[in-house]
C-alpha cells in the first residue's frame, strides 16, 4: 500500500549531496572564471553607464525633442508625437525622470543586444531544421523558467549591478526576436526564392537582398515583443541592483505605498505603449511599402 | 449480522477519530508568519512542529517580511504570530498596538547576541591592512579603498534592499555622516539575494566590501565578516526613532549615530494569546535560542541548502538540550515522538 500512497523519493542524504555538489562545482567555476567573465562584459558596462549619463545630463527638452523626432520618423503620425511628448513630460513632472532615463538606457541596450544576437540565431534556425529543433527547447526554457532561478547563478558570477541585471533581462526578452526572425524567413514565398535561384543568386545574396527584406515586418514584430518583454522585466532587474523605475516599485511593494507603486507602474506602461506604437507603426509602414511595390 | 458488525466498527472508528480531532482542537488554527530570511524560517518551522505535535494546534505558515507582516498583524489581526519581529523598524506603532491591546510581545529576546550594523569582508582588511582596528568614521575618509564598479571614482557603500526597515535607516545615516560629500555612493542591492550575492561575490574573490548586515546569519559566520565600531556614540532615541528610521522627507536633520541596540521580539496577536492559552504563551516566552546555536544552525542550513522544514528537524533532533527546557516534559515527549 505504501508504495502507492508515498512517492518513491531519492534518499534525503544523497539528494542533499547532489544539490551540494552542483552548488560547489558552480562556486568553484565562478571563483576561477568569475573575474574573467566580468571583465569580458566591461565594455558593455562602460557603454551602459555612458548612455545613462548621457540621458541624465542632456537637458530634458532635448530628450523630449529627440523622442518626438523618433516618434515622427517611426510612425509619421502627429497623434503619437504629441502623445509621447506629453507622457514624458508627465513622467518628469511627477518626479520620475531620473528613474525613467535609467530604465530607457537599460531597455535600449537590451534591445540592441537582443537584435544583434537574436537575428543571426534566427537566420541560422531558418537555414537548418536541425538547428531549429535544437534551439526551440532552449527558447522555451528561457521564456518559462522563473527568473529568480537564474538570478542566483548570475549573482554568483557577476555580483549585483547593471550588467547582471541586463543579462537577466536579455535572457527573458531574447526569444521573440529569434522565433519571429526564423518564422519570417521561413515564410518567404517559395516562388520568389525560385526566381532568385534562377537568376543565379548566391545563398548570401538571397538572404540579404530577398529573404531578410521580405521578412522585415515579421522581424519587426519580434523586436516589438522583445522591447515589451524587456520592460516587463524591469522590476526583476531592480532586485539585483539595477536602478530605474523598478526600484520605487519594489519599495512600494514592501511598504504598501499605493501611490508610489501606481505612479511608477503607470510610467512603465507609458514607456511600453510609446515604444510599442512607434515600432508597430514602423512595422506597418514597411509592410505598406511592400504592398505598394507589389501592386506596381 | 456481518453487515451490522461492520457498520458498528465503522461507526466506532469514526467516533474515535472525531473524538481525537476534538482533543487536538483546543488550540485551534494558528497562522504563523514565515519571514523570508533563514533564522526566521527556522524559528517559524520549529514553532510549527512544537505547536502542532506538542500542543495540538493546526499551524499554517504564510510568507512574510518585516513591514508587511507587522502591518497585517496590526491592522487585520492576522497572522497570529511573528516569531522574529525586528522591533526597531516598527518601534512606535508596535508600542501603540501593545498599549491598545491588539498585540502582545510574547518574548522580548528570542535570540541572544544579535545586532545590526556595518561590516567589512575579511578581504578588505587583507587588501588594506590599515583598515584593521579602524572604526566607521575613520573608514569613511577612504572611499578609494572600496571603488564602485560602475563609477570607480566613488566608494561603494552597500545599504539595505528597498522596503526593509533598515533601508531608511541606512539612507538617513548616509546623509548624517555626509557620505556623499566624502565621495561615497549608496548602493541599493535590490533584494535579500542581491545583498547576500554582493557579499559572497566579494568574499569569494577576496575583494573589498563595506556595507550593512546583521547577526546572527550564516553569511557572517561563513565569511567571517568583521563588525565595525561606529566611532560615534548612540545619539539618543529622539534622533533614532524620531528621524533615522523615518522616510527621508520626514527626517530633515539626522545626526550621526551608532546603530541602535537591536531589539527582536516574538509578537502575537492578543486574540491568539487568549485562544492559545497560558501554556503556549509560556512556551513562547521561554523560547530563547542562544546566539551560537542559531549561528551554527544557519551555517548548517547554508552548507546543506536546507530550507526551514529540514532545519527544524535537524534542530529538534540535534539540540534537544536547548528546546526541551522551553516546554514541559510531557510536551517534550510528544514532540520527540512526533519527529
Amino acid at each position: 500500500m505504501e508504495f502507492f500512497t508515498k512517492f518513491p523519493v531519492m534518499e534525503r542524504v544523497s539528494l542533499m549531496e547532489l544539490k551540494k555538489g552542483i552548488d560547489l562545482s558552480f562556486r568553484l567555476f565562478s571563483r576561477k572564471y568569475g573575474d574573467a567573465i566580468e571583465s569580458f562584459f566591461d565594455p558593455l558596462l562602460f557603454f551602459l553607464v555612458w548612455l545613462e549619463k548621457l540621458l541624465l545630463t542632456t537637458p530634458w527638452p532635448i530628450i523630449i525633442l529627440v523622442i518626438a523626432i523618433l516618434a515622427w520618423f517611426g510612425s509619421k503620425s502627429w497623434k503619437l508625437v504629441v502623445g509621447s511628448s506629453i507622457a514624458f513630460m508627465l513622467i518628469g513632472y511627477f518626479g520620475m525622470w531620473n528613474d525613467c532615463m535609467a530604465t530607457v538606457a537599460i531597455i535600449t541596450v537590451c534591445t540592441i543586444i537582443c537584435i544583434s544576437v537574436g537575428i543571426p540565431i534566427g537566420v541560422l534556425m531558418s537555414k537548418s531544421d536541425r538547428v531549429e529543433k535544437a534551439i526551440i527547447p532552449v527558447l522555451d526554457m528561457m521564456q518559462t523558467i522563473p527568473s529568480f532561478v537564474y538570478l542566483v547563478p548570475i549573482l554568483m558570477l557577476l555580483g549585483i549591478g547593471k550588467v547582471p541585471g541586463l543579462i537577466a533581462v536579455c535572457i527573458y526578452a531574447l526569444p521573440p526576436v529569434v522565433r519571429l526572425t526564423n518564422l519570417g524567413i521561413r515564410e518567404v514565398d517559395k516562388e520568389t526564392l525560385e526566381a532568385c535561384d534562377s537568376y543565379g543568386a548566391t545563398p548570401f545574396q538571397k538572404l540579404t537582398t530577398v529573404q531578410i527584406p521580405l521578412s522585415l515586418p515579421t522581424i519587426f514584430a519580434g523586436v516589438n515583443q522583445t522591447i515589451m518583454m524587456a520592460l516587463a522585466m524591469v522590476v526583476i532587474a531592480s532586485m539585483i541592483g539595477v536602478k530605474g523605475l523598478g526600484v520605487p516599485i519594489l519599495r512600494a511593494i514592501s511598504n504598501q505605498y499605493l501611490a508610489l507603486g501606481l505612479m511608477n507602474g503607470l510610467a512603465i506602461v507609458a514607456l511600453a505603449i510609446i515604444f510599442d506604437r512607434i515600432t508597430q507603426e514602423y512595422g506597418r509602414r514597411i509592410q505598406k511599402h511592400r504592398g505598394t511595390t507589389t501592386k506596381k | 449480522m456481518k453487515i451490522k458488525k461492520i457498520i458498528v466498527s465503522i461507526l466506532s472508528i469514526l467516533f474515535f477519530s472525531a473524538f481525537a480531532g476534538i482533543a487536538n482542537a483546543d488550540c485551534g488554527k494558528v497562522v504563523v508568519a514565515n519571514q523570508n530570511w533563514a533564522s526566521a524560517e527556522l524559528m517559524a518551522e520549529v514553532d510549527k512542529v512544537i505547536l502542532e505535535k506538542g500542543y495540538g494546534c493546526e499551524v499554517e505558515l504564510i510568507p512574510g517580511a518585516t513591514m508587511p507582516t507587522f502591518t497585517s498583524m496590526d491592522e487585520k489581526g492576522a497572522p497570529d504570530m511573528n516569531p522574529e519581529q525586528w522591533a526597531n523598524a516598527v518601534y512606535e506603532p508596535l508600542n501603540k498596538a501593545v498599549d491598545e491591546g491588539r498585540l502582545v510581545i510574547a518574548n522580548k529576546a528570542p535570540i541572544t547576541g544579535l545586532g545590526e550594523g556595518w561590516w567589512l569582508t575579511p578581504g578588505s582588511i587583507k587588501k588594506h591592512p590599515e583598515l584593521k582596528g579602524m572604526n566607521a568614521v575613520e573608514i569613511l575618509k577612504h572611499p578609494e579603498w572600496f571603488p564602485d564598479k560602475e563609477d570607480p571614482s566613488k566608494g561603494a557603500f552597500h545599504g539595505c534592499p528597498a522596503g526593509w526597515g533598515c533601508q531608511l535607516a541606512n539612507a538617513n545615516l548616509f546623509k548624517a555622516f555626509e557620505m556623499e560629500k566624502k565621495g561615497w555612493k549608496l548602493i541599493d542591492p535590490g533584494s535579500a539575494a542581491g545583498l547576500d550575492g554582493s557579499i559572497s561575490k566579494a568574499a569569494e574573490s577576496g575583494n573589498t566590501w563595506f556595507g550593512y548586515y546583521w547577526n546572527p546569519t550564516s553569511i557572517v559566520g561563513k565569511y567571517g565578516l568583521v563588525h565595525l565600531d561606529f566611532g560615534v556614540p548612540y545619539a539618543g532615541d529622539e534622533n533614532w526613532n524620531g528621524c533615522i528610521v523615518k522616510p527621508e522627507q520626514e527626517c530633515v536633520d539626522p545626526k550621526p549615530s551608532a546603530w541602535i541596540v537591536s531589539e527582536v521580539n516574538t509578537i502575537i496577536t492578543s486574540k491568539f494569546a487568549k485562544q492559545g492559552g497560558k501554556d503556549i504563551v509560556k512556551y513562547i516566552g521561554n523560547r530563547t535560542y542562544p546566539g551560537s546555536v542559531m549561528n551554527g544552525m544557519l551555517v548548517w542550513m547554508a552548507d546543506n541548502q536546507a530550507g526551514g522544514p529540514d532545519a527544524a528537524v535537524e534542530f529538534l533532533s540535534k539540540h534537544q538540550d536547548v528546546w526541551t527546557k522551553w516546554v514541559s516534559s510531557s510536551v517534550a515527549k510528544k514532540v520527540k515522538a512526533g519527529l
